[in-house]
C-alpha cells in the first residue's frame, strides 16, 4: 500500500538527459523527422513537468501514434523490415512513453530501454569515441535510476552524479573480468545487418580513372600487423579482386564467380598455388567496406576468420563487411601459382572485346612480339616501352575516347595505375599471352608505436598478372615502370604536391604529416585506435582462446569456469570489504557518547565505571568519592537518564542543550583535576577508545 | 451442507508458510527494543524492476552474441556488474542502522495507532530512502542523512480496544538503484493502549451519583457536569456542547450541577440493557467528558473499582481499565479486526 508515492522531481530531468544522450547519435543516422519527434516529445514532457501543459488526452495520443507508424512504414518500405526500422520504432516507443509516464514503473521502463538504446549504438559504431559516449550514457542512465530512488536533500545534481559515477566505476573491475573470461560463442541465428549504401574501397570493376578517385581519399582502408618484421614497401601488394573481363572501356570480373569459390584444394598441385620460401603471418583489421571481399598478399592461406578463397586466390566473405573485420592470414615470400592453366581459365585470360577498335595498339603488340625471342622477353619489352616512352603518372588524367587503349597509349599518355595495368594486359592478350588485371592496394605507412602498417584508400592500386609457361602467374606492375618511387616509397611521395591528392579528406591530420610533432601525434592516435580494435572490438572466440591458452596453458577451456567464479567471488568480497567495513560497534546517540566521554575522564582521574554499572549507581559512587563534584554529577546524570529513558515528550531540545552545557562544564572540572594529577595522556587515550 | 469454512489447499500452504516464516523470525530476529541491522537479520531479493533490468541485460547479451558486438558484450557485463554491485550498496543502506522502539501513544479504537521508532546511524554511514511499515499500514519514509538519529512514526489502524502489540516492523530500502530490495522484519516489542471508541449517550441522571451516596439537586450554572438538555435562547455559549453539535446531534447545552467537592462515580449499571462493548464506549465518553470538567470521578465495573480522582494520570488509568476490561490477551495485530479475545 503505497499511495503517497511521488516521482522525485529531479529524476525526470535525469531521464530526459539520458534519453537525449542515447538517442542523439542514432538519430543522426535515422530520418530527421524521428529526431524532431523525439525532441518534441521531450519538450512536451518538460512542459508537463513544469506544469504548463497537461498530459495528452487519448485522442492526441492516437493521432501521434497513427501519424508516426505510417511514416515509419513509408520510410522503410523499400528496405523491408530491417534493423533501422526496428531502431526507429524503439526510439519512437520510448519517446511516446515519456508522454504518459506517470508512475514509477513507467519511468523504470524508459530507463531500462535507454540501456538497450546504448547497445543499439554499438551496431553502428564501436570506435573509441562511441565507447566513451556509451560509458557516459551508462553513467547518466544510472544517475536517472539513482535520482528515481532517492527523494531527499541529497537528490541534487552533484550527489546523484557522484554516486552514479561511483557505482559505474566500482563495477568496472568485474566488467573487465567478465569481458575477458566469459566464453564467447558464435551467433545463434543470423541477423540482418544494416548495410550502408555507400561502399568504400576498391570496387569490382575498373574503368581507368576510377582508382584515381580513391587517391583523393585519406581514409583508412585496413591495418596490418606482421608477426615478424614487415616486408619492404615494394613487396606490399594487397590483392583484392582479379578483373579478367574487358569490354573496351571497363574491366570486370568474368564468369560465374560462385563456381570459382573454394575449389582449389581439389585440383592437383600443378593447377594450384604452391607455397615456397618463408611464411609470413599477419593480422588484418579491415575497415567496413560494405563489400564481400578482403585483402591479402599473394599467396594467402586463411588462418582465421570466415573467409573463402576463390579460383583466382581472391579472398571472399559470405556477407558484406559492415563492421570492422579482423582476420589472420599466412603468406609466403615466394610461391608458384597455377603451373598448368586449365582451358577455361586460359580462355578467360585471353578475352578481348568484340568489335575491338584499338587497332594501333594491336599493331604495336604484334610489332613488339615479332621483335622478341619469347613470351618473357615480350613482357619485358612492353615494360620497357612504358618506361622509355614519355608516359606520365598522374592523379588527374585526361578523359579517353571510344578506343580507350589507343587513346591512352598513343595520345594522352597520362594515366593513373588503372590505365597502365589495363593497357599492359591488353597488349599481352593481343599476342596470346594470358594476363589479367588485379586491383587492391599497394604499400602502407608503418606505425612504430604499435608495430603495424596502415593502408589508406589512396594506396589503392591496379597491377597485372601474366601467366608464363613454367612459371605460372607472375606479377608485373607497369606503374612501377613509369613511376618507380610509387612502388618503393608510396603514393604520398609521388603525389604530395599534386592538387587532387587527398582532396576529399577535408581537414585531416594527414595534411600535417610534414610537421614532426603533429605527425607523431597522428601516428600515436592511430596506434591507440588500432590497439582498441585489435584487443577490444575484435575480441572474439579465437582471440579469447589464444589469450586463455597463454594464461592457463593447453587446457585453458576447463579452467575458465573456475577462473571466472573465483575472480568474481574475489572481486565481490573485496568490494564488500570496502563498502561494508566501518560502522561497526554500538551506535550511540550523542547523549550516550557524551556521557561515556565523561565516564572516561573520570576513569582517567581514578574512578572507573564498573561494567554494567547503571548511570545512577555510578553517579552515587562518584558523589561519595568526590563530594566536590557531587551536585554537578547528579544534575548531569539525572538529565541523561531523563533523556535516555523517559517518554518522547521529555526529549526536548531545551533539555538536550542544558545537558550538553552541564556536561561540558563538569568535564572541564574533571579534566583540570586530572591535568593537575598528570593524567591527561591517559584521559585522551581512553576518550579515543 | 458444509457450514464450516474449509481452507483451500493454496491458502493452507500459505498459512503453513506464513507460520513457518513467523517461527523462523521469532527464533532468528527475536523481540528486543533496540536492534542493529546486520547480515543475519537483513534479507535481500531483486525487485520486479530488477528482473526487468536483468531481462534487458539478457537482451543486450543475446544481441551482442548475434551481431558479434564486442562492446555490446562489454555493456552487458557492465550492467551485470552494476546489478551485482548494487546488492552491496542496497545492503549497505540498511547495514548497521540501529532501530529502537520508542513506543506508541494510547489511541481510541478506530483511530490510527502511532508507533514511534528511533533510527540511529553511525557517524560514517548514511541511510537513504528507508521505508518503514507494518503489514497493512501506510509506508513511512525516512532519510537518515542530516542528524545522527531520527524519530519516525508509523501509523497502524485499530479496530478494537485492548493492548495492541505492534506487529513486526518492516524496515525496507531499494536505494540506490531500485534493483534490489533489502529489508528486515523487526519485533521491537512495542505496545500501545487502545481505548474503547467513545460513544456519546445520555447519562441516566438518577444513577449518576449512586456511588457518592448524596442526594443532589440540579442547580444550573454549577461546576459539575450533569447531562445535556436542549438549547434555549439565552444560554451561555460556553455551555453549548459543540462536540455534539459537530456530530450532528443538534444544539445541546451542557448541564452542570454545583456539586463542588462532590464525587462522581461512573457505574457499569448506568447503561444497563446495552452489551458490554457499548457500555465501555459510553463509559469512555463520560470519562472524557468528566475529565474536562472540574469534578472528581471514579469508575465502578464488575471486577474493577477505581476511587474518584482527577488529573491526566487518573483519566488514563480509567481509560486503560476500560480498554483492558476482561481482555486477557494482547490484541493480535493481524486479527485486530477479528473475534473478541
Amino acid at each position: 500500500m503505497d499511495i503517497n508515492y511521488q516521482i522525485p522531481s529531479l529524476a525526470l530531468l535525469w531521464v530526459l538527459a539520458a534519453l537525449l544522450l542515447v538517442i542523439l547519435p542514432g538519430a543522426l543516422r535515422l530520418p530527421p523527422w524521428i529526431l524532431l519527434m523525439a525532441l518534441a516529445c521531450m519538450s512536451w514532457r518538460l512542459l508537463i513537468f513544469q506544469g504548463r501543459v497537461s498530459y495528452p488526452g487519448i485522442l492526441v495520443k492516437m493521432v501521434i501514434v497513427f501519424t508516426a507508424l505510417p511514416l515509419t512504414v513509408l520510410q522503410y518500405r523499400a528496405q523491408g523490415v530491417g534493423l533501422d526500422a526496428a531502431v526507429c520504432l524503439l526510439i519512437l516507443g520510448v519517446v511516446f512513453k515519456l508522454l504518459e509516464m506517470q508512475h514509477k514503473r513507467d519511468i523504470v521502463i524508459v530507463i531500462i530501454l535507454a540501456y538497450v538504446l546504448i547497445m543499439i549504438g554499438f551496431i553502428y559504431s564501436q570506435t573509441i569515441p562511441a565507447g566513451l559516449h556509451a560509458l557516459l550514457s551508462v553513467m547518466v542512465t544510472t544517475g536517472a535510476l539513482v535520482a528515481l530512488n532517492r527523494d531527499n536533500a541529497r537528490n541534487n545534481f552533484a550527489d546523484t552524479s557522484l554516486l552514479a559515477v561511483q557505482l559505474v566505476l566500482q563495477s568496472i573491475p568485474l566488467t573487465l573480468i567478465l569481458f575477458v573470461l566469459v566464453p564467447r560463442i558464435g551467433p545463434l541465428w543470423t541477423m540482418p545487418l544494416p548495410v550502408s549504401s555507400t561502399k568504400t574501397g576498391v570496387t569490382d570493376e575498373m574503368t581507368p580513372g576510377d582508382i584515381s578517385s580513391l587517391g583523393r581519399s585519406g581514409e583508412l582502408a585496413f591495418r596490418v600487423s606482421f608477426e615478424g618484421e614487415a616486408p619492404s614497401h615494394e613487396r606490399l601488394y594487397w590483392r583484392g579482386l582479379v578483373l579478367d573481363f574487358f569490354d573496351g572501356q571497363t574491366w570486370r570480373r568474368a564468369g560465374n564467380t560462385l563456381l570459382d569459390y573454394g575449389m582449389i584444394r581439389r585440383y592437383p598441385s600443378e593447377f594450384r598455388g604452391v607455397a615456397l620460401g618463408e611464411p609470413m603471418d599477419y593480422d588484418v583489421i579491415l575497415e567496413p567496406t560494405q563489400q564481400t571481399w578482403v585483402y591479402g598478399m599473394q599467396l594467402a592461406a586463411v588462418a582465421s576468420g570466415d573467409i573463402v578463397q576463390d579460383r583466382n586466390y581472391s579472398l571472399h566473405t559470405a556477407k558484406p563487411i559492415t563492421q570492422r573485420m579482423r582476420y589472420q592470414l599466412r603468406s609466403w615470400s615466394d610461391y608458384q601459382v597455377d603451373l598448368q592453366l586449365p582451358g577455361a581459365l586460359r580462355a578467360r585470360a585471353l578475352q578481348l572485346p568484340q568489335n575491338d577498335s584499338n587497332t594501333r595498339s594491336a599493331a604495336l603488340a604484334q610489332e613488339l612480339r615479332a621483335a622478341s625471342s619469347d613470351e618473357r622477353d615480350y613482357v619485358n619489352r612492353v615494360m620497357r616501352h612504358f618506361r622509355e616512352q614519355p608516359f606520365y603518372y598522374t592523379l588527374s588524367p585526361p578523359l579517353l575516347g571510344e578506343s580507350s587503349i589507343d587513346d591512352f597509349l598513343f595520345e594522352t599518355r597520362e594515366g593513373f595505375c588503372g590505365h597502365y595495368a589495363g593497357s599492359f594486359v591488353y597488349l599481352l592478350r593481343a599476342v596470346g599471352i594470358p594476363a589479367r588485371v588485379v586491383v587492391g592496394y599497394q604499400g602502407g605507412e608503418y606505425n612504430p608505436f604499435e608495430n603495424y602498417t596502415m593502408v589508406y584508400q589512396y594506396n589503392a592500386h591496379a597491377w597485372a598478372e601474366v601467366w608464363l609457361e613454367g612459371e605460372g602467374w607472375v606479377r608485373f606492375d607497369p606503374t612501377g615502370a613509369v613511376a618507380p618511387e610509387r612502388i618503393s616509397q608510396g603514393v604520398e611521395a609521388v603525389f604530395a604536391d599534386q592538387p587532387g591528392f587527398m582532396e576529399d579528406a577535408g581537414f585531416s591530420m594527414m595534411r600535417f604529416r610534414d610537421t614532426q610533432w603533429l605527425n607523431t601525434l597522428r601516428l600515436r592516435l592511430d596506434a591507440i585506435d588500432y590497439a582498441w580494435n585489435r584487443w577490444v572490438v575484435s575480441y572474439d572466440e579465437d582471440l579469447q582462446l589464444a589469450f586463455l591458452e597463454e594464461m592457463f596453458g593447453e587446457n585453458a577451456r576447463s579452467y575458465v569456469v573456475l577462473a571466472l567464479s573465483t575472480s568474481t567471488a574475489l572481486i565481490f568480497t573485496v568490494a564488500a570489504y570496502f563498502l561494508l567495513r566501518g560502522g561497526r560497534g554500538q551506535r550511540r546517540d550523542p547523549m550516550t557518547r557524551s556521557f561515556l566521554a565523561l565516564a572516561a575522564d573520570l576513569e582517567a582521574s581514578g574512578l572507573p565505571r564498573r561494567k554494567s554499572e547503571a548511570p545512577m549507581d555510578y553517579c552515587a559512587r562518584v558523589s561519595i568519592e568526590r563530594p566536590e563534584l557531587a551536585s554537578a554529577m547528579q544534575t548531569v546524570t539525572r538529565m541523561y537518564v531523563q533523556l535516555c529513558y523517559a517518554t518522547p515528550e521529555a526529549d526536548s531540545e531545551q533539555l538536550r542543550r542544558e545537558f550538553t552545557l552541564a556536561l561540558q562544564a563538569l568535564r572541564r572540572r574533571v579534566l583540570s583535576r586530572a591535568r593537575r594529577a598528570g593524567l591527561v595522556a591517559v584521559s585522551t587515550f581512553s576518550r579515543q577508545r | 451442507m458444509f457450514s464450516e469454512p474449509i481452507m483451500s489447499p493454496v491458502s493452507a500452504v500459505n498459512f503453513w508458510f506464513a507460520n513457518r516464516v513467523q517461527r523462523w523470525l521469532a527464533r532468528n530476529v527475536p523481540a528486543v527494543s533496540s536492534v542493529s541491522l546486520h547480515r543475519r537479520n537483513i534479507f535481500i531479493l531483486p525487485t520486479t524492476h530488477g528482473l526487468l533490468y536483468v531481462a534487458a541485460t539478457t537482451l543486450i547479451f543475446v544481441t551482442a552474441i548475434n551481431y558479434v558486438l564486442s562492446l555490446a558484450f562489454g555493456l552487458a557485463f557492465l550492467m551485470v556488474s552494476l546489478f551485482i554491485l548494487s546488492i552491496l550498496h542496497t545492503f549497505r543502506n540498511l547495514h548497521h542502522l540501529a532501530v529502537k522502539g520508542v513506543g506508541g501513544d494510547a489511541v481510541f479504537a478506530g483511530e490510527d495507532a502511532c508507533f514511534t521508532v528511533l533510527l540511529q546511524r553511525h557517524a560514517e554511514r548514511l541511510h537513504e530512502a528507508l521505508e518503514l511499515s507494518f503489514p497493512k499500514s501506510l509506508i513511512s519514509r525516512a532519510d537518515l542523512i542530516e542528524g545522527e538519529q531520527q524519530r519516525v512514526n508509523i501509523y497502524l489502524p485499530t479496530r478494537r480496544r485492548g493492548v495492541l502489540k505492534a506487529p513486526r516492523l518492516k524496515v525496507q530500502t531499494r536505494f540506490p538503484l531500485g534493483l534490489w530490495r533489502a529489508w528486515s522484519m523487526l519485533d521491537l516489542d512495542m505496545r500501545c493502549m487502545v481505548y474503547p471508541a467513545p460513544v456519546p449517550g445520555p447519562l441516566p441522571g438518577a444513577d449518576s451519583t449512586a456511588g457518592s451516596g448524596k442526594g443532589q439537586s440540579t442547580q444550573p450554572g454549577g461546576d459539575d457536569f450533569h447531562g445535556l438538555r436542549n438549547y434555549q435562547p439565552g444560554d451561555s455559549p460556553k455551555q453549548v456542547a459543540w462536540k455534539n453539535l459537530a456530530r450532528g446531534q443538534g444544539l445541546k447545552v451542557k448541564q452542570f450541577v454545583d456539586s463542588s467537592g462532590d464525587r462522581f462515580m461512573l457505574d457499569w449499571e448506568m447503561f444497563a440493557g446495552l452489551d458490554a462493548e457499548a457500555r465501555l464506549s459510553r463509559l469512555c465518553f463520560w470519562v472524557l467528558e468528566l475529565a474536562r470538567s472540574d469534578v472528581d470521578y471514579g469508575l465502578n465495573m464488575p471486577g474493577v473499582r477505581i476511587a474518584p480522582g482527577r488529573g491526566d494520570a487518573h483519566r488514563n488509568r480509567l481509560l486503560s481499565a476500560l480498554a483492558q476490561w476482561q481482555q486477557t490477551q494482547e490484541l493480535d495485530p493481524a486479527g485486530n479486526s477479528g473475534e473478541a479475545g
